[in-house]
């Protein structure tokens, strides 16, 4: 094994010649990849029939003859080398070849570049009409849009997975509910899907089991079993499984629950890959905002005395009653000392994350019908959900809602650069759509119904800060208010005007349509009350050549939504993308990038990628989300939120010397501006030779 | 009778020595926080030469951190002044005891019972490892007398030194270049915990090192010494180097990264460079860099967080902020 050239020259942008890094090595590292790497390892056909017939043939391809004839896949193909498509970064090229390339049975030789994967993409999504197929290309070879992983690696291949990446379950509090939870965990993540699961009506350690007080195990056992189950099952091997539990911060094993992130702690509670999460009710926040005495629940005795979960129950009208019920088992714990437990434990581990659930059901377009209750293992996706009843055999199972959705996002630069708004969204949703409607979980129920009812997708966006920097405007602006408000708007009505025109075209509604506040007019009041335009000259410079939807336009689609429904219950939704976002040579979702030249480690490689569209002119715009005062970050987010039917992966960046006090204000200041959750908290390392050379 | 003195924090007996103590805290971790089981695919891809490479560099390196912690820590801890200062170096000392054991997370999980017992046998009986373990080795045994004279204890922090930021290095270099090109990256994140603590051992000891420097009478013959010292285990380690590393094709470019540690070494002692550096394979240099990387968390753990040691509650004020709607 001899040092990878590549590999070297990519290394070597971190170089710097007067007090300059050496960019241009990064070009210099995307040639040698391909001249002496990719080139040499890549088939070669004589024609593209050829090609194409071998690939179907030898069972890589679906056969794309059953829908089109070599004449419309040609034209196909054709559009999309004629754009001559080049990777502006070695990050770009090495992930698309690492990790979505189709190769070879023995994994040696590439059978695809990324023209190829785009075409295969487009002809398997569009079914045969080649119109849609050709729009679809376009967009993808622009890179205008990008479908989630899991899309844009299995489609039109036939040994594959599945299209769709996220999955959210609720775990019932009986074996028979427990198993059903362990048994689709692990088949959720053999298909490549990431699993969430809502852990909080689990009764919580020491409780009754069958009126025996103190058998219950609590939920760390579980997590146990879950962590393990996902390790197990991957993906064949391809990428290791991925799950993440969430618990109610009113449940009594919440500190139990964060300490299972703990350095030092008995392997039997140690999760080590397991994502966390914690529900948070306005109630807690209120309780520590108020400095009042904050009552944890057994769930058990809660269930038992109310017929209803503990996590079900809208705390802000149930707390005083459950306090007061001497038969509802509680512990007594300080709401700040918890919260500041909840930092601590994200300074040393990066979890748990937040989801604010009164935030989250607030403003839940389908408040009548059901509440949002977790999130999954990104936080940006926010569903209805009801836990199943799981039977023994013979007896039937009553199914309700899991969580099923599909991703993909926007790439804000170029869908603002071509002017195509508007027609990036709708070709998105449609995309979306298809991989919604030929998605069919049928190992897991739960997920099934819920994806055959509510069409969920998840429309979000990346490449803001790229796009910000390139623009000459400031992540933390208000011009970069300004932008987000009304880009985001423009894909929140487009994308509702797409949902509702194939409604139209399918006759169909997403089940539970009429009940919702798509229905009633209430979703559009704020949009119908003022036109939404952009307040700064510069900013308004930006949205030219496009039509900006106005007051009127939102009234007429509003009634136009009443008349013909909506097809899909949840739209949009902004993922924290990182592998689709080194492809598109993006910087990721709506989040500040980490640093001009990120150093990126993979389970697979180290790389160095150096931000999108930076020079020497706009380097001052790449300010670090370490060094930004994460105030600003959370109040553009903020202004996201308002547009965005589901959630958005917010992500803290701190420093080692910000206290757990500092952190906790975060989540305060996320939870009044309305934020619905918060993801991951990043912290930067202070160097040794920082400390030493201010102290010594 | 003797009067025994507990170690008073209160008052700080040196500018670094509470300073060190802290980030030595928020540094803290245990191998088995690690999923090296992630690598047996990428271990077994690796060719035999790689492997026996692998194996052999981390085998050294499992040597020469025993010895800091069985030996080295110890005795520089019973003749440096200062309380503050030993409890530093006893947390030290215990952190290279974990560090010895780690890398046998490592091996354990990718190598058999008989493989590892070959691999510690191979440790014992390779004259050139043995050479350098004797060499340090003689430094810290003669601290062994109660009382030392400042030369000696000079040197025998000095020899530390040279262990810690020089002799580790021709091990390192093996697997932070495999990580840099995709392999073995899960136990490459237990030595990048490793190097980290390695690093800020020997800035700690050089600085001790510095004070004890700037009391010796004669401070050029220790000098002199010194000098001598690390040429001699320079040599050896080129040797060593040779033995390791040629039949992978590596030899030149660890060679110049010794040097460049050696160098290090020396600046950590408070003193010039000795060789002068082309160009230190890059992947390698930037693997060592100990700054917050970007992770994907459902693929790796990652090696940025850290102990939090100051936990600060909440206060009534900070509920009290603007959050008026931007629109």
């Amino acid at each position: 094994m001899v040092t990878k050239k590549w590999i070297l020259l990519n290394n070597e942008i971190m170089i710097k010649k007067d007090d300059e890094f050496s960019l241009h090595k990064d070009k210099e590292a995307v040639r040698s990849y391909f001249l002496d790497y990719v080139n040499k390892n890549t088939v070669f056909f004589y024609t593209l029939k050829e090609k194409i017939d071998y690939l179907i043939e030898q069972e890589y391809y679906v056969d794309f003859y059953q829908w089109y004839t070599f004449e419309q896949m040609e034209e196909v193909y054709d559009l999309v080398y004629e754009k001559k498509f080049r990777f502006q970064s070695f990050m770009s090229a090495f992930k698309f070849f690492q990790s979505y390339a189709l190769r070879d049975d023995s994994g040696e030789k590439f059978l695809e570049r990324y023209e190829d994967r785009v075409v295969a993409v487009s002809l398997f999504l569009a079914r045969g009409d080649v119109a849609q197929a050709k729009s679809y290309a376009e967009m993808l070879i622009n890179q205008e849009y990008q479908p989630a992983t899991p899309t844009f690696l299995n489609s039109g291949k036939k040994r594959s997975g599945e299209l769709v990446s996220c999955f959210l379950d609720e775990i019932g509090d009986n074996l028979n509910g427990i198993g059903y939870a362990i048994d689709s965990a692990m088949k959720l993540s053999s298909i490549g899907g990431g699993v969430s699961f809502n852990l909080s009506k689990i009764r919580a350690r020491g409780e009754s089991i069958k009126d025996v007080e103190g058998r219950a195990g609590g939920v760390l056992p579980i997590m146990k079993i879950l962590e393990d189950t996902f390790s197990y099952a991957n993906q064949l091997g391809q990428r290791p499984g991925a799950g993440a539990v969430y618990l109610n911060v009113f449940h009594t094993d919440i500190e139990e629950f964060l300490d299972c992130k703990k350095i030092n702690v008995d392997e039997k509670v140690r999760i080590k890959s397991l994502s966390i999460g914690v529900v948070v009710p306005d109630k807690f926040m209120e309780l520590a905002e108020k400095d009042e005495a904050c009552y944890l629940f057994h769930p058990h005795t809660v269930l038992k005395q109310y017929g209803k979960y503990l996590d079900e129950m809208d705390m802000d009208e149930m707390y005083e009653e459950l306090v007061t019920n001497p038969l509802v088992k509680k512990k007594k714990v300080n709401a700040r000392h918890l919260m500041v437990k909840i930092a601590q434990t994200q300074k040393e581990s990066g979890y748990p994350y937040l989801f604010f659930k009164g935030n989250a059901n607030r403003s839940h377009a389908l408040k009548e019908i059901g509440n949002v209750k977790f999130s999954n293992l990104c936080t940006e996706i926010m569903q209805i959900s009801e836990v199943s009843d799981i039977e023994i055999y013979g007896k039937e199972d009553k199914i309700r809602y899991g969580i099923s959705c599909n991703l993909g996002s926007l790439n804000i630069a170029t869908v603002m650069d071509n002017k195509r708004i508007k027609e990036a969204v709708k070709t998105a949703m449609r995309s979306l759509t298809v991989v919604s409607d030929m998605t069919n979980i049928a190992m897991v129920p739960s997920v099934q119904k819920a994806n055959k009812e509510l069409h969920s997708v998840g429309l979000g966006a990346m490449n803001l800060h790229g796009f910000l920097a390139k623009n000459f405007i400031m992540y933390e602006s208000k011009e970069a208010l300004d932008f987000c408000n009304v880009f985001f708007m423009m894909v929140n009505f487009y994308s509702i005007q797409s949902s509702m025109e194939i409604a139209k075209e399918k006759n169909e509604t997403f089940v539970g349509f009429e009940a919702s506040e798509y229905a009633n007019g209430n979703y559009f009041a704020s949009y119908v009350a003022q036109d939404i335009v952009p307040l700064n000259d510069k900013i308004a410079v930006l949205f030219e050549g496009m039509t900006i939807p106005s007051a009127a336009d939102w009234t007429a689609l509003s009634n136009e939504v009443k008349e013909n429904g909506l097809y899909h219950a949840y739209r949009l939704a902004i993922a924290p993308n990182q592998s689709t976002s080194y492809i598109m040579n993006a910087t990721a979702s709506v989040m500040p990038v980490v640093d001009v030249i990120e150093v990126r480690e993979y389970g697979d490689s180290t790389t160095y990628y150096p931000m999108p569209y930076l020079d020497n002119d706009n380097y001052f715009f790449y300010k670090s989300a370490y060094d930004m005062d994460q105030k600003n970050v959370l109040r553009l987010i903020s202004v996201i939120q308002k547009h965005v039917d589901q959630g958005i992966s917010t992500i803290l960046h701190t420093n080692t010397k910000d206290s757990t006090r500092d952190i906790a204000k975060y989540y305060i200041y996320a939870h009044k501006m309305g934020l619905k959750s918060l993801y991951y908290t990043r912290t930067r390392k202070a160097s040794i030779d920082e400390c030493v050379s201010c102290s010594v | 009778m003797s009067h025994y003195k507990a170690v008073n924090w209160n008052t700080p007996e040196n500018d670094y020595a509470g300073m060190f103590w802290e980030q030595n805290l928020r540094q803290f971790w245990i191998d088995t926080e690690y999923i090296p089981s992630k690598d047996i695919d990428s271990w077994k891809s690796l060719s035999p030469e790689l492997q026996e490479a692998y194996k052999k560099a981390l085998g050294g390196l499992t040597l020469l951190d025993t010895i800091q912690s069985h030996t080295g820590m110890p005795k520089l801890l019973d003749h440096i002044d200062g309380l503050q200062n030993k409890a530093v170096l006893s947390f030290m000392c215990m952190m290279e005891a974990i560090h010895a054991k780690s890398y046998s997370t490592i091996f354990t999980t990718v190598n058999n019972t008989a493989e590892i017992n070959e691999l510690f046998e191979w440790v014992e009986n390779n004259k050139l490892l043995q050479v350098k373990a004797a060499t340090i080795d003689k430094y810290y045994r003669n601290l062994d007398a109660a009382k030392v004279s400042n030369e000696v204890l000079f040197m025998g922090l000095a020899a530390s030194v040279l262990l810690e930021s020089f002799l580790f290095y021709s091990g390192f270099f093996m697997p932070l270049w495999l990580a840099g090109q995709g392999q073995m990256v899960a136990s490459a994140d237990i030595i990048k915990k490793i190097v980290a603590d390695e690093s800020i051992h020997g800035v700690f000891v050089g600085l001790l090192a510095q004070d004890v420097y700037k009391k010796l009478p004669n401070p050029e013959k220790s000098k002199a010494e010194l000098v001598d010292l690390l040429m001699e285990l320079y040599e050896n380690e080129l040797k060593y180097t040779d033995e390791l590393y040629t039949e992978v094709g590596l030899t030149a470019d660890v060679k110049e990264y010794v040097r460049y540690n050696a160098n290090k070494a020396m600046m950590n002692l408070g003193f010039e460079e000795l060789f002068e550096i082309k160009s230190v394979n890059s992947i390698v240099l930037n693997g060592l860099n100990g700054e917050t990387t970007q992770h994907d968390f459902f693929s790796k753990k990652s090696t940025n967080y850290e102990k939090s040691t100051e936990v600060l509650y909440l206060r009534d004020e900070d509920f009290q902020m603007d959050t008026d709607p931007v629109f």
